[in-house]
Order: C-alpha cells, then structure tokens, then sequence
C-alpha cells in the first residue's frame, strides 16, 4: 500500500516526457496464419518512461511486446499490416538488419532463461557476441550491469559458478542484468515476476522503478497492482483491441470506458 | 470396518491387471537381460578352448621287451597301434598294442652281401636310410596298409618299401650319414663317409622318367661333390622333403645351408646359432612340418628356431633367427616333428615337452618317472609314444584341439615362416597341408578402425552441419520434408549400398580420382563463399528471399561445382599427376600410377575413399536424425534469449544451440561410431577384403565384421578358425561396448555441464 502511495504521488507530479511519441505504433494489425490477433493498433510510448500492457489472457498484448523487437519473426506464417516505428524509423524498413534492432531494444522474459553458462558469461554474452572480449570492458560491464540490476552484492563472489545455482528471482533479474549490458534504449519485460514470489517480485519492481532512468520501459502484466505500482501509463487491451491507453493513475482511478473499470475493479478478467 | 461407498471402490478388474502387467514388464526386461548374457555365454564357451594348453593322459603301458640299447628310432602309424622300433641293423620289430600278433619282426629284402654302416629313420618323412660299407644307399619307405574285415575292425599291417640301392660315395667308402628327400622329378640322395681321414660328402639326384606310358623308372641324374665346399666336419644331415636343398649340422656349431639353382647346389649360407649363447655346440636339429623352419638345440636346452624367407628384392630364400623357445632342464636328446601342424614332441632324460613352432608356446611339459630311450608323435596329433630303458612302450593321449592358438596368435607380432620380418598378419587357410595359419587379430582391428574412420570422418562433419542446419535455420516447412527424407535413408539395405559402392561407385572413382579429390576442397569452399556472398548482397534484395531459403541458391551452385570438378578433373590430372608408365615407357597421366610412385604406398580400386563415402551414407541418417532432435530440443526460450540480445542465428547456434546439445550430439556420433563399427555387407562388398594395416585411403581393408561373414562359411565347426572368428566377434563387442561406456560417462558429464532450467 505504501508503495502505492509512492507510486501514485510520484505520477501526479511526473514530468512530461521529452519524446511523448518514441515508439509509435501506427495502425498496425497483426496475423497469426489467418487469425487477426492485432486489431488496427495506435499507440505512443514516451521516452523514458514505463508503460504497461495490462489485459485478459489472449488480449495480443504479449504479442503487441514480442513486436516491437520483431521477435514474433520466429513464428511461423505471420503478417502484419502498418507499421512500427522507434524514433522516427520503421522497425519493418527493409534496409534495418533485425539484429541491430534487437540489439537496440533488449527484452525480459516471462520464464527466467539464463544460459547454461557462468553468471559472468550469461551477462557478457551480448558483448562477446559483438565481438568485444577486451577482459577490464567486460569486468566492468559485469559490475556496472549486475549493480544495475540489484544483484551485484548477493552474487560478486560466484561470478564464475553456473548461473543455474541461483534462486528464481535471482535469474531473473541476472536476465535483467544481460539484457542491460550493452546499454539498449528499449527495455521490454514480458510478465517479468509471473513466476516469483512476493519478495523477488518486490525486488524486480524497485529495480524497474531505478532502470527507468536510463531506459524506456515497455512492461507486460498481468498483474494490475503491479502495473499500477511500476508504470507511468497504462494500455489495456481486450480481444487484440485496446480500449483504453492513459496515464495510470487516470486509468486505474476514473477510468473513461466501461470494460476497463470492470476489469481495474476485477470484475472480469 | 466401515464398508467403503460402490463409489471409492476399484474393481478388482482393475487392480489384477496392474498387477499382472508389473509382472510382464519385470519378467520381459529380465529376459532381455538373460538373453543378452545367453549370447555372451554362448561367445564365451566358444573362445575359451582357444587358450586352454594341451592335456596329456597316460593310456597304456606295454610290455614290448625291446632291446632298448639297439632302438634308433620309433615310427608309428595315425592311430598309435602297430609303433615300429627300428633297430642298429634296421631290422625293424612292429609290436601290435590293441591284437594279439605281440611283437614281430620284419626285415629289410636286403642282400645278404650289403653290410650296412648307416641306419637313419627320419620320422617326418617315414623313411628309412639305410647306406653300405661300398658307399651305396637305399631308402625305405616304412608306410603302413589299413585294411578294413568286414567286421568294420581295422587291420593295421607294416608296409614296407626298400627302394633301389644307389651309389653316392665311392666303393672304399663306409656310409656314416645318409639323407634322402624329394619326389619325382627332384629327388637327392645325400650321403658322408670318410676315405683316409678325409671327410667326403656327395649326393645324387634322381630323377623319374615320365613318358605316354606314365611313370618310368628312377633313374640316377646327376653326381654331386660337396666335399670341398662343405667347411668343418659334419654332424648330421637333413636333406629338405622337396630335395632342392640341404641343411648341414656341424661338430663347429654351424649351421650350412645348401639350395639347388639350376643344376647345381651352391652353398647359400652360414648360420652360426647359438653365437651369443653359452654353449655353442648344436647337439639336434631337425626341421618341422613343411622344411621351412630349422629348430637347433644345444647342451644347455636352449632352444632357437630358424626360418626360410625371402628378402625383399632378393633372389634367394636364407634363414634368420625367429624363435626361441623355452629353455629344457638338462639336454635335449630326442626331437620329433608333428605329421599335421608345426607342433613337435622334445625330449631329454626324464623330460618330455610339446611345442609349438608358430607361436614358441609350450603347449605341454612334464618329468616323466622312466628314462626316456626313444618317442614318437602319430600323425593324426593325438597320440605319442616313449620307449624306456627296459624296452616297455608308454602310450600317451594327446586332447589339443587348437594348438596353434592363444594370446601371442591372435594379438602378438610373430614372425612366420616365409615372412622378411615379424609382423601381424591375418591369412586363415592355405593352398597345402603344411600352411602356416596366420591369426592375428591386430589387422582386422585396424581394418575395422580404419574403415570406421574414413566414414566418420565423411559423415560426421556433414550430418553435425545438416542437422545444425535443418533445426537452426530453415523453415518448419522444409524441416518437415527434409528431416523424414533423410530418415528414409537410413532404411536403405546395407546390401544395396555395397553394391552401388562396389560396381557402381568404385570404377567411377576409380576412373576420376582427381575430379573428386578437388570436389572434397570446391564444395565446402563453394558453400562458404556463397555464404559469404549473401551477406554482401543489400537487405533490400535479401529480404526477397525468406530467411531460411537460402539454401535454394545454394545448391545449384553445388551441383554446378560438382559438374565444373569432372571437367577440371582430367586437366589437374596432366598437370600433377604424371608418371612414367612402366609397360610402356611412356609418359601417362594417372592418378593410379603416380600415388603408389609417389607415396610409395598402393592404391587399389576398392578403397577407403569409396567406402568412407558409403559407409558414411549409411551412418548420416542416424547421426542427422538424433544430433537434430538434440538441437530442436534445447529449449526455445534460450534462443530466444540469446536471438533477442542481438545475436545472429549463427552465433545463437554456435554459443547456445551447440553446447546445451553436445550430450545429445555426442550420443548421436557415438551411435554412428557403433553402426559403422559393425557395419559389414558394404565392407564385405566395397573394401576388396584385403587384410592390410595401414590409414592409406586409396587401399581397401578387412574389418571384424566382414572377416567373420567371409571366412564363416569356411570355418568347420569348433576349429581354431571357427573359433577364432567368435574372438573377433567378441574384439568387436569389446571394442563396442568400451566406446559405449566412455561415451555414456562423457555424455553425462556433458549433460551436467550443459543443463538447463526446466
């Protein structure tokens, strides 16, 4: 509840955002096979901020995340229709190498999927994988990122042991210390605490709270406390539409359409 | 006890079928695992005799009464009944062990004028020398007559034969020693006498007359003098069984070895035995079956063997040094050879030993409680015969099925006879009865390894990259044709593989070595320039082909390099490639020619090249098909953990896909390892079955598998052969079952590394 508060107090006096339209989805539709998940979406997402996805199961607001760094490209016979854009560019521009991309946007996902390696190799993996193996830039790297993402002090003395030793809310938050490690601008969090308990889930929220400093956030959730708690806005979908995108506190308090008070309220969902 | 509501109750139905199913699963693994341990049983009980030593039972003792003193020699027929003993004045005393004719007499059809000088019974040949004080010498063949009564008792009666009385030596001069070998058209007499203290050694050839009427008489062909090339005195005589040549003992410890060339018998060699042994003196010496092996002994029961080879590029056979036998207490002082194998029978005062030439194996030694006068070996192995001093007849049963056999036969460096040097060679059966088998085992394990090695070599790289590939990078839809397709392969009968290897691939190889040694270098260079390539290409026409259909470019391009390989071929052949072609002199340029020129090392139609390439068909379905699944299996999220940093599907491939796999990946080669290992119809088919031991690619090889379906049929039941096949079924099974269980703690420890949260 006291978080809450925080979080709430914190909204009203949020400064406006330098780039309101830094990801701008522009009446994009989505296909898996010959199913519409996506409905002709529109939607802004400022810099530096954290937005929320919030919805029922199978709303497409997974889907709508899994977008923006074209990782639904590994999915079989799909299409889409508008387009996306990051910073004025198209993320479908045909001259964009995808990698770059996701190089740009870095992700959390909902199962922690550490790398059968080292914690200090499962946090270098995006520079080495550029090629960067200098020892005292990946050291640092590893400080920096893993103080990043709170877990610095619990694990310092193990860099070197597999990172499939730690806790759940442990690997999590190393995956947050990977995704962070070569600086993207977009950190996307698909239902990053579905699987931790109170306390991990506490800790990736407050952590969240201090990346957004650095990184534009774009969470999914389920949980709407959480989505409360952590973000700045708010996008509810339902049935691959959204219904309502605000800012949270104006979202959750006096919400403007019907469907998005029941939900908030819990009376469907 | 309350009664439980109808429904809480399980029918009885129910619980009587998991029971019984339980006990169907526990009785069928167990029978698994009984069957398997049947099988290894079964292998076992048939290998185990191959290293069992000869066992010796006394039979019989007879009261033969022979004048012990007089004896120089025992015969006896194949089955022990009817022993010769010859006596000082060849006269010759048969003594029936099984009727009741006791002991007789029989005499030589001499003339009443021929004093005899010299009497030498030669057991191997069963022959009895006899020479005159006139210096003449007759041979007697002492054969024995088998008869059957109608009874289907078996009569055993002497057969004796005295040949013609020759003269060798001059009429002044006594025979000493006398040898006789050789059949029809080469026949030596050899004979040594002494006139005036001056030793003289002659021989004659006889020679049989062949006309339109069939075999003419003997008639003497040429005179020979030694005297003056023979240095030293000479001890004893032993003149080979073909009669082309001659090995003289003498009182200086030296052996001299005489050979027939053309129409005279040059002396070829002097071989001093016993030069870095303490006593230098030879007391026996005696050749073993097939005259090719000389086995000496001196005072101190050191016993050595020497072999006739013939060197390479040599013209002539000569002796080395290639066995030395266990050492007898006290001297040796009788020495028969056996009938039937290289095995023969020593003895010294007391002591009695069966050896075995080949292997040097002592396959039977003991202190007998009688002296020992005289012995004798049947033909047939089965029964030997000692005289004591008291003239009595001690028979002995001989049970040594595979005397030929054990450890340094199957897996030790023996030099045989014939051979330059000491060597492993496998070559089971011969043309003649005193064949020299050949059982090392050590070629055909190279040969299995070798062939095993050449088709991984081929198919492990190419099934690791398809699969990387399939589950990697292309789409679902080609994975989906792809994946079964390649299954299918692995249904292909070995049998069709080695016959397309053996007449269809082997002479296309065979005719364009350099066309395909060149597609071995262009087609992976083609995949990796075209690879690199692509990525030169602008996104914007990349992006028209769907990711993961690159291939689609790709292979033409293969098929095409395949195509330009076959032209430039022939062209890189005469630049590199040419030889002088020793027919006919002229310049050729043939791949076929200049690699055994070259490399000093042959090449052969049926090689490793065509069979690593089939083999390797055969075992890429179930190395593709297991390493795939692996790679399909690591989990999803790592991918796309690792394609959502920023990697490229190569690098996620490399970095994530890889390891979490090797268990699974390392599993699936090992798999092929044991197909290949086994495999046999494309060995048997596609190899030319030649047991050689060398990694050359261009020669063929003999492997476990296929020795045993080749030589199986020719094996009789429970031979050295037969079972020396099962041995190599069990090498195989070993070598199998350690490969296996190396490969199941590797992959296990691979597995730990490489875990994954699940």
């Amino acid at each position: 509840m006291n978080k809450m508060t925080k979080n709430t107090t914190n909204g009203t006096k949020e400064v406006a955002s330098e780039k309101p339209d830094y990801i701008k989805v522009d009446n994009f539709s989505f296909y898996y096979g010959s199913a519409k998940v996506l409905h002709s979406l529109n939607l802004d997402i400022p810099y530096k901020k954290v937005t929320a996805f919030i919805g029922p199961s199978g709303c497409g607001k997974s889907t709508l995340l899994r977008n923006l760094n074209r990782m639904n490209d590994l999915v079989d016979g799909i299409k889409h229709e508008g387009d996306i854009r990051v910073d004025g560019e198209s993320i479908y521009d045909p001259f964009l190498e995808v990698i770059s991309l996701r190089k740009r946007i870095g992700m959390v996902f909902q199962k922690s999927n550490p790398f059968p390696k080292t914690i200090y190799e499962n946090v270098v993996y995006s520079l080495r994988i550029a090629g960067r193996n200098s020892k005292s830039e990946l050291d640092t790297v590893v400080e920096k990122s893993l103080r990043g993402a709170a877990l610095w002090d619990e694990v310092k003395d193990r860099l070197h042991e597999s990172a499939l030793g730690m806790s759940g809310g442990q690997m999590q938050r190393l995956c947050i210390a990977r995704a962070i490690a070569n600086k993207p601008e977009i950190l996307l969090m698909d239902e990053p605490c579905s699987a931790l308990d109170p306390i991990a889930t506490a800790k990736v929220e407050e952590l969240i709270h201090e990346l957004k400093t650095e990184f534009t956030i774009v969470i999914v959730t389920h949980n709407m406390q959480q989505a409360a708690r952590v973000s700045d806005r708010t996008a509810f979908f339902y049935l691959g539409k959204l219904i309502e995108y605000d800012k949270t506190e104006q979202l959750f308090m006096s919400p403007k359409v019907k469907q998005t008070e029941d939900y908030v309220s819990g009376r469907f969902g | 006890m309350k009664p439980i509501p109808e429904r809480f109750r399980v029918a009885k139905k129910t619980l009587l079928f998991d029971k019984f199913m339980n006990n169907f699963i526990v009785v069928g693994g167990l029978g698994i695992i009984l069957a398997v341990f049947g099988i290894f049983i079964f292998i076992l009980a048939e290998i185990i005799p191959l290293f069992d030593k000869a066992e010796v039972k006394q039979s019989t003792v007879f009261e033969a009464k022979l004048p012990a003193n007089r004896v120089i020699g025992l015969g006896v027929d194949e089955w022990c009944e009817l022993p010769v003993a010859i006596l000082d004045d060849a006269s010759l005393l048969y003594t029936d062990l099984l009727g009741t004719r006791g002991t007789f007499e029989k005499k030589l059809p001499l003339d009443a004028s021929d004093k005899l000088t010299c009497v030498n019974y030669v057991a191997r040949k069963q022959e009895l020398i006899v020479g005159t004080n006139d210096g003449r010498v007759a041979v007697a063949e002492l054969k024995y007559a088998t008869n059957f009564l109608p009874s289907g008792q078996r009569v055993i009666e002497p057969d004796v034969q005295l040949g013609e009385m020759y003269p060798v030596l001059d009429a002044k001069t006594a025979v000493t020693l006398a040898d006789f070998g050789g059949k029809s058209e080469s026949q030596l007499i050899l004979a040594v006498g002494t006139t005036n203290g001056k030793q003289i050694v002659k021989g004659v050839t006889l020679k049989q007359k062949r006309s339109l009427f069939g075999k003419g008489k003997v008639e003497v062909d040429t005179d020979y003098d030694f005297s003056n090339q023979v240095k030293g005195t000479v001890k004893d005589i032993d003149v080979s069984i073909f009669g082309e040549s001659f090995m003289l003992t003498m009182e200086d410890g030296t052996l001299q070895f005489f050979a027939k060339e053309g129409e005279t018998f040059p002396l070829r060699q002097i071989i001093k035995p016993f030069e870095s042994f303490a006593d230098k003196e030879i007391v026996k010496g005696e050749y073993l079956l097939g005259d090719a092996t000389f086995v000496v002994s001196n005072k101190n029961g050191d016993i050595i063997g020497y072999s006739s080879y013939l060197a390479k590029g040599a013209k002539n056979i000569q002796f080395a040094h290639t066995k030395t036998f266990e050492k007898i207490p006290g001297v040796l002082k009788h020495f028969t050879s056996c009938l039937r194998n290289k095995a023969f029978l020593i003895a010294g005062e007391k002591y009695a030993s069966i050896r075995y030439g080949t292997t040097e194996d002592t396959r039977w030694e003991k202190k007998l409680d009688f002296d020992i006068q005289s012995i004798a070996l049947s033909g047939k192995y089965e029964k030997m015969l000692f005289m004591d001093s008291e003239g009595r007849l001690h028979k002995y049963d001989i049970t040594d099925h595979h005397p030929e056999s054990g450890f340094q036969a199957f897996f030790g460096k023996i030099w045989y006879e014939g051979q330059p040097e000491a060597d492993y060679i496998w070559q089971s059966t011969g043309g003649t009865d005193d064949f020299e088998p050949k059982l090392s085992l050590i070629p055909l394990i190279i040969g299995s390894l070798k062939g095993t090695f050449y088709a991984l070599l081929f198919a492990v790289p190419i099934s690791l990259i398809a699969a990387l590939y399939t589950s990697q990078f292309v789409t679902p839809d080609v994975k989906r044709i792809v994946k079964p397709t390649v299954e299918i392969m692995a249904s292909l009968p070995s049998v069709v593989l080695g016959f397309l290897a053996a007449l269809w691939l082997a002479p296309i190889v065979d005719r364009q070595v350099p066309s395909f040694l060149l597609m071995i270098i262009v087609v992976p260079t083609i995949v990796l320039f075209f690879g690199w390539l692509w990525q030169q290409f602008p996104v914007y026409i990349r992006v028209k082909l769907p990711v993961g259909m690159e291939f689609a470019i790709a292979i033409p391009l293969i098929f095409l390099g395949c195509y330009l390989c076959t032209l430039i071929g022939p062209e890189v052949e005469k630049i590199f490639f040419v030889v002088t072609d020793p027919t006919t002199g002229k310049k050729v340029a043939d791949f076929r020619l200049w690699w055994p020129e070259t490399m000093g090392i042959p090449y052969t139609q049926r090689n490793a090249l065509v069979v690593g390439f089939v083999m390797g068909f055969a075992v890429i379905p179930i190395i593709f098909t297991i390493s795939e699944d692996a790679m399909s299996n690591v989990p999803k999220s790592l991918r796309s953990g690792s394609l959502a940093l920023g990697a490229s599907r190569w690098q996620t491939a490399i970095n994530i896909v890889l390891p979490t796999a090797a268990a699974g990946i390392f599993s699936a080669v090992m798999i092929g390892f044991g197909r290949a290992v086994g495999e046999t119809m494309i060995v048997v088919m596609a190899t030319g079955n030649t047991a050689v031991m060398d990694m050359n690619i261009f020669s063929g090889m003999r492997t476990l598998s296929a020795n045993t379906a080749v030589e199986i049929p020719e094996a009789p039941q429970h031979s050295t052969l037969y079972r020396g096949l099962f041995l190599g079924a069990m090498v195989l099974f070993l070598i199998t079952f350690a490969v296996n269980t190396i490969a199941e703690v590797m992959r296990q420890k691979l597995r730990e590394r490489y875990k994954t949260v699940e």
